[in-house]
This record gives C-alpha cells, structure tokens and sequence, in this order.
C-alpha cells in the first residue's frame, strides 16, 4: 500500500508553493535602496533540500502566484519562467546520490548559475515584453544582489533545517 | 495577510463567463503587441481604463496605477536611450537628450504596459478565484494542478501566520535594544527565524498529506465539483464577443 | 454482528531520529468495538491516542514511519488491503487538531471536498453541505477562510464535514476540547441519537458524560484496559498524575521587591475579517493586575479576545487609549517585552534551534555581563529543573517535552511577569501544573489563560473573565 505517492507529492509542492509566496511577500529587509525580498533565499532551500522537479513547479508557480496576489499579475508568466528555471537548474547541479556532501566546486557553480538565471532571465524577458533594453538594464544590479543574498542565505538555512528538522531528508522528490 | 484579489461589484464584467474573459484577456495582451498607431494605442487603454473603473472601482484603478508608477518612472528617466540617432526633439548644448523618435517610443511603451496591467489585475479583480480555476479546468488545466494552486492558496495564510508569530516571539526574547546593526550580522540573525518558518511548513506537509488521503485523494471515482460554471447563460455569445473585441480594435486602426 | 473495529495484538514503535531507540507505544493491544455501539476511551495526553486514531485510519505509518505488528480489522476487512481513501465512507476521523485536517480555502468547500471525492451529484451535495452548516452554526462563517476562525470554530467545520460524509464509524480525538457549552451539547446529543458508531478518545470533560457511552475502556501502558468505570477512572486520573500532590504546592521564593503590573481604563480594537465586511470589536479592560507571585486566570471562551488582551499586556500591540504599568511607571512597546513574558499556545512558534543547549544558551549568549562558564552552568541547571536532555533536537521531542522546553527558555529569561496562553491545551493538569511552578520558582507573577474553568478553578487564587469585550475580575 505505499506504492502511491500523489498525495505526498501534491501536498509538498503546495506547501513548498505557499513558502515561496510567503518568503516573496512577507519577508523583506529594508536596505539602502529599497527592498530585498527573500523569494531567493526559499527557492535556494528548496533546491538543496528537495528535487529539481519540486524546485521547478514551486520556484514558478509559487513567484507568479505573489505577483498575482500583490496586484502585478503582468509580472507572472516571466517570473514563472525564471525563477522555475532557476530553481529546476539549481536542483540538478546540486543533486547528489546518498549522504555525501555537495562539493565546493558544485556549490559555486550553482550560485553563479542561479545569479545569471535570474539576472539575465529577468532582463532578457522585461525587454522583449515590458519595457525597453535599458529600463531593463538599470534592475540587473539589483537582481544579482537579491538572488547572491538569496542563494548565500539558502545554503545556510537548508543546513539549519537539516539539523533542526532530520525527517526531512524522508520528504525529497 | 490577504491573498484575495477578488473585489465584489456587479458590473458587465462580473457577468462575463470566466472562460471567455480569460480568452478575452490573453487576446488582448497579444493586441497590445500589434503596430498599431500611438492615438489608437492610448484611446484603447484609456478605454480600458474606463471599463475597469466602472466594474472594479476608482480606487481599484488608483491603486493600480500607484503600483505600476515605479516601472513607470523608470520608463522616462530611460528615455535619453531610446532611439539615439532619430530627430533630436531635446538638445542640451549640442547634445542631443532625447529624440523624437525615442519620446514616441516611450510613450508606446508606457501604453502598452498600462494596457496589459490592468488588463491583467481586471481579469483576477472581477472574476472569484475558485472560478478561474474552473475555467483552467475547462480548458484543460489537469486537476491536479488546480489542486495545488487551491492548497498553496490554502497554506498562504498559515504559513504567513507562522511566520510572523515567530518574528514576534523573536522579538519578545531579545535581551538588548536593537543598536545599528551591521547588514551582515542582521542577515545572519535571519537564519533562525527563517529556519523555524520553514519547519513549521514542512511539519505540516505530512500532515496535509494524510489529510487529502483521508478525504479522498486517489478514489477511483470521477471527483464531481461543488461549484460549477452553470450559472452563466449564453457562453457562446461572451465567447464571440471575446473575439470580437480585438478584431474590432484591430480594424479601427485604419481610421488613426 | 461484525465489529466495526477488531484490533488484535498491534505493536508500534515510531521510528527515531536521533539514535536512541524509542520506547513502543503499544504491546500487543487488542480492541473490539461492536457496530453501533458508543465507547469512550480513556486516554491521558501523549501516550499514545493520536496514533492509535491515524492507525485505525491507515495514515500511520505511512505518513509518520514507525514499526507496526498486528492485525487491525474495519468491519470484516483487514486494513492492510485497503488504501486510505477507500475508508472515506467508512471512518471519519476528527482531529485534535483542527489545522492539520484543512485542505480547503472556505468552509463550504472544505465540507465539499471529500464530497467531490466520493463523486457525489450536485444537488445532493448542497443538500447535506446546507444541513450540517445549519446544524453546526457556520452560516455566517460559509466563505471565511479557515486561518481566521477561532478554536471552537474549526472543530466545528471538522464536525459539519463528518456529518455530511456521514460514514458509519466515527472516530472523535478530543472533540469536546474547545467547544462551548452549546456545542459540547449539541455533540453529545449527535452522539447519542445517531445510529453510527462511535469511539471518543478524551481526558477533558469526563464529568459531563453521564449516560453517553456503552463501553468505557482505558489506554494504560500500551494496552487497552476494560473493566467497572469507577476503577477504571480512579486508575486513569493516577496515570495523568491527579493523585499526586500539585506542584504547586512547592515552595518557591518570594521576591524580595513585590512588583505590580496593571492595566487602567485600556482600551483596543480587534477586528475580525469576518465573510462580508471586517467586523471590528472593541476591548476594555477597566482594571487588572498582577502581582510577583501571583497565579491570576482569564478565563473565557474561544475568540473572545483572550489573546488580543495578552497581545497587549506583553506589548506587541499598542493599546488605543489607557496605560500599562509597573509598579506606578507605564511602560510600552520594548521596554514592556523585557519584562513581560509571553508564551504561545504552539511552542513551536518559540524555538528556532537545532538543539536543546543552542536554544537556552541563545540569549544567554548576548548578555555581556555572563561569562561562557556561567552560561554554561546556567544551562545546565535549567534543563535539569526541567527534566530536559541538551543534546536533544526539538523538533523530534515530544509535545510535552517542547512545552517544557518553551517554558525553560523563558524560565532563563527571567521576566518578573510571565503570559501563559492555554499552557493546558494538549498537556495534562500535572504536566502544567509542573511547568507554572518552575516559572514560578524565582517569585514570577503568572497570568495563565485558559478556556476549561475546570483547571482555571483549580489553580486560580484570583480570576478574571472576558465577556461582550469587557474584562472584568470574577
């Protein structure tokens, strides 16, 4: 009878969905120029602690599901996109078999995958859909320190939740 | 934390079947793409502008504006480079600061993002979310992925709950005042809560699971709906009117 | 006529996370419920109840991985061939928990789902949704969102969606705890004039049962006792640690310095997000106080403002009019959370570390005036009071032991004035009788919020009610 296992999975990507649209919404740090949110710092965890096929479906369903609730559904096929990627590319390079740790090498090679996706994503898509190459141009700044912050601030908290909470290495898909 | 975005009214638009109106609104976004001429653009949105204000409200419409108006700054202080090597409209001292060319192009594309903004927020303002749903459905969206939307739905308040009781009792342990803090060290002091956030979340996924299983989840039975699209009358003629509407916009470019 | 329930020599151990080996739940237990019959089994908290209700229904050890042994039988079929969602028509199982069982985002809809999921028609779908919310009092409540209802709320959206799945075995963990007076009455009449059978698991509120049960059995050390009521009842109140004397009767230490905090003329708006328009309440509280040493009670019902009102006295929220003072000076905001200890119903909201000895130490830590080595000794100390191991993780503890665990780290805090919101909700009198006394230990003044009177009678020296948003002293 454990053969079927739709109902664990649809409850984690649901679960992991409404983290990402809390941490994109609820959470931010003020900083010198205005707002960081944390939607990162939750795909980042995800990534790490779960499989590529949950990081995908909650990294985009999940950010296009706060820009709709925060009144920029404009906003939510493009972040659909690039933070699934994001998520999806992030999983896979970090994915290990059994117990061993991800190597330094891996760890930097995600991060500056996940700062590219997410930089040149938003750019590559904001001036094709909404505005123009230098409107587009002037966030790159700001995204590569959102999603630098989130990826550092994702690995520290994936291992504090390793430690805090063993049972959920049971929960990967 | 409210993730409604549904605001109640009983304008035309509240009365279009959702299936139609999600057709309607993808239609139009691609519209907003076509060459049509700036005039023609602006009258467009101002029209739609118009019938947004009607349905959902002014200050639905005000807000709106307010949220965009960042993006739209951005869009003018931008507008130095856009098309540098058109007619000069703006010259400061031999420099050329912005064309006319670029002016124009700037004002398209402030036009269209407003277009499909509020095109956008329309659609989730006047239609109930359980019905959007549906309408996916109908068109195919498996169930699910509409289960998983309804259930993220579902976590959205307790996880946002969670999480600010947490930041609330980390508020209520700190034995010093808060000095400046340094950027870093208010990251680092970040981890704990965050990490309580998220078990919090993951405790409740086995949880959710054994509850979706004990309602039902895996029946062989064909799930029937509680709620239904019944209640809307003469879908085929929303369904022509969706169509139409871009079309006829489209057309009457030829008068601009 | 074939049992309902048939449990034959089922053994459990859930499986551990930390290394130790747990102790089994059960030893061989055995249980026969004939159908139709009302059994009331007698179960102290955290020995084992729940497990044995998310067993009956086939979610454990799917869902909470342990080792199980033994033969378990729902009308005739052995629940190793069944799925989980094949028992929707045949068990329903209500929580003690009301937020875990939540799938959907309104109150009709969650009565809805397992509806959809038997593939029932429309019509008669609205037709019993319509019945149980009438029978239940939801009508106001039909499209308001899950998070926002209080306590005695949620059990009774979980009741209304019993009723409508109506399946012919009902599985009650707790069901009485939260509800008013109304409700608890209006459950006890279901119960009797209902042709369903029923298992209630409960250790709140025997004394109102009367006459409600057929069978009375008792959870006692892994196995499930029968026998004559009185024995079995005089034998359940040792297992929950009635007999022994209160821990408060301990000696603990006056405070040299008597400090007094009250509240004059307070005044604050609660609003509700209610289906239609938010409703906003107002709250007044003409006069309280508390002194060190203290163990005052506010007692009232569920969403009466109980928590608004502590909100307040422990400075997260900021009062509209009137002051909060101590000893004469008012205090606000920060300044009044140093000296105002709060303590969640959920202890999980207020510990954030891996380990028990990161967690006590956390605060410690920052003071400046603490060397490592009295830190350390501090710790050490706490958790020995608290019967607390330092290497354990929290999140694998068990409720009673995070409990204790939320009380410890406050206990270090060393607050002068200590919040307990529904410290017995979950626990049994003794367990929360033993942590108010620890609290108590240095001279604390105790504010413990409760919404069984039964308990609030038994510790209160003096108490206090809310009722129609007016706090006023009993």
């Amino acid at each position: 009878m454990q053969g079927n296992r739709n109902a664990l999975k649809v409850a984690m990507v649901s679960v992991l969905t409404a983290v990402v649209v809390v941490f994109t919404m609820v959470v931010r740090i003020p900083t010198a120029k205005g707002y960081l949110n944390l939607c990162d710092v939750a795909i980042c965890f995800i990534a790490f602690t779960f499989g590529p096929w949950s990081a995908f479906i909650a990294a985009g369903l999940g950010t296009a599901l706060a820009d709709l609730i925060s009144g920029y559904a404009q906003w939510a096929p493009i972040s659909f996109v690039v933070h699934g990627v994001e998520g999806l590319l992030v999983a896979l390079i970090v994915q290990k078999k059994g117990d061993a740790a991800v190597s330094l090498g891996r760890k930097a090679l995600a991060a500056f995958v996940c700062i590219a996706t997410v930089s040149l994503g938003y750019f590559a898509l904001s001036a094709l859909f909404i505005s123009t190459v230098s409107v587009a141009a002037a966030e790159i700044p700001g995204n590569i320190a959102q999603s630098a912050v989130g990826f550092a601030l994702g690995l520290a908290v994936s291992a504090a939740v390793k430690r805090a909470y063993p049972p959920v290495s049971s929960l990967a898909w | 934390m409210t993730t409604n975005t549904y605001i109640a009214g009983t304008g035309w638009l509240y009365r279009f079947d959702p299936r139609a109106k999600l057709l309607l609104m993808l239609l139009m976004c691609v519209w907003f793409f076509l060459p049509v001429s700036l005039l023609h653009l602006s009258i467009v949105v101002g029209l739609v502008i118009l019938s947004g204000s009607t349905n959902a409200g002014w200050h639905h419409a005000w807000r709106t504006f307010v949220s965009i108006s960042p993006m739209l700054l951005f869009m003018v202080l931008f507008m130095p480079f856009n098309v540098r090597d058109g007619s000069p409209l703006l010259s400061i001292g031999g420099f050329t600061v912005i064309t006319a060319e670029g002016l124009e192009q700037a004002l398209r594309l402030m036009s269209r993002f407003i277009g499909i903004t509020y095109v956008c927020t329309l659609l989730f303002a006047t239609t109930v979310m359980h019905e959007v749903m549906l309408a996916l459905r109908w068109y195919h969206l498996p169930y699910k992925a509409s289960l998983v939307v309804t259930l993220a739905f579902t976590y959205i308040p307790f996880i946002a709950d969670g999480f600010s009781q947490i930041s609330e009792s980390h508020r209520l342990r700190e034995a010093e005042d808060e000095k400046k803090k340094k950027f870093g060290q208010r990251l680092k002091d970040l981890v704990p809560t965050l990490t309580s956030a998220l078990v919090v979340a993951l405790r409740s996924i086995p949880n959710l699971a054994m509850s979706l299983e004990m309602r039902g989840f895996g029946r062989e039975e064909r799930r029937t709906s509680y709620h239904s699209l019944d209640a809307y009358h003469h879908v085929c003629i929303h369904f022509i009117l969706s169509c139409t509407i871009p079309v006829v916009f489209w057309f009457a470019n030829i008068f601009f | 006529m074939i049992n309902a329930l048939s449990i034959e020599h089922l053994s459990f151990t859930y499986q551990s996370w930390t290394g130790k080996q747990n102790d089994p739940l059960f030893r061989g237990l055995s249980l026969q419920i004939p159908s139709g019959s009302k059994t009331l089994l007698l179960a102290p908290f955290n020995r084992g109840k729940t497990t044995l209700a998310k067993i009956i229904c086939g979610v454990c050890p799917k869902y909470f991985p342990g080792e199980m042994d033994g033969l378990i039988r729902l009308y005739g079929k052995s629940l190793g061939d069944l799925d989980p969602w094949d028992l929707l028509p045949v068990c329903t199982y209500v929580s003690q928990n009301p937020q875990e069982q939540f799938v959907a985002t309104s109150v009709e809809e969650e009565i809805a789902f397992p509806l959809e999921s038997m593939g029932m028609d429309r019509a008669t779908m609205k037709a019993r949704i319509e019945e149980a919310i009438t029978h239940w009092g939801l009508q106001d409540l039909r499209t308001s969102s899950e998070q926002e209802l209080s306590g005695g709320e949620r059990k009774r959206v979980l009741l209304a969606t019993m009723q409508a799945i109506d399946a012919s075995f009902w599985l009650l963990d707790e069901a009485f705890d939260d509800l008013d007076q109304h409700w608890r009455d209006q459950l006890k009449d279901l119960i009797a004039t209902s042709n369903k059978t029923v298992l209630v698991l409960a250790s709140r509120y025997l004394g109102e049962f009367d006459d409600l049960f057929d069978q009375v059995l008792l959870l006692d050390e892994g196995v499930v006792v029968k026998g004559e009521t009185n024995s079995l009842l005089t034998r359940f109140a040792h297992l929950c640690g009635d007999d022994l004397p209160s821990p408060l009767e301990r000696e603990h230490v006056l405070p040299s310095q008597r400090r007094i905090l009250s509240c004059l003329s307070l005044q604050a708006e609660r609003s509700r997000v209610s289906t239609a328009e938010s409703e906003h309440f107002t709250l007044e509280v003409p006069q309280f106080q508390l002194q060190s040493g203290e163990l005052v009670t506010l007692v009232g019902p569920n969403g009466s403002g109980k928590s608004s009102f502590s909100r307040l006295l422990c400075g997260l929220d900021a009062p509209l009019g009137g002051q909060i003072t101590i000893d004469g000076k008012p205090y606000e905001g920060k300044q009044l959370s140093k000296r105002v200890g709060y303590l969640f119903q959920s202890p999980d909201l207020q510990i954030f570390l891996p380990t028990v000895a990161e967690e006590l130490s956390w605060s410690l830590k920052r003071r400046s005036d603490l060397s490592r080595k009295e830190v350390e000794k501090q710790v050490a100390d706490c958790a020995e009071l608290f019967s607390l191991d330092l290497d354990d993780t929290p999140t694998t503890m068990s409720y009673p032991l995070r409990k204790a665990l939320q009380a410890a780290v406050y206990y270090l805090l060393d607050r002068p004035f200590y919040i307990l919101d529904e410290l017995d909700s979950a626990l049994t009198y003794q367990s929360a009788l033993s942590i108010i006394a620890h609290l108590r230990h240095n001279g604390a003044g105790i504010l413990l919020i409760t919404h069984d009177r039964q308990f609030a009678d038994k510790v209160a020296q003096r108490s206090y009610t809310i009722e129609d948003g007016r706090l006023s002293a009993v």
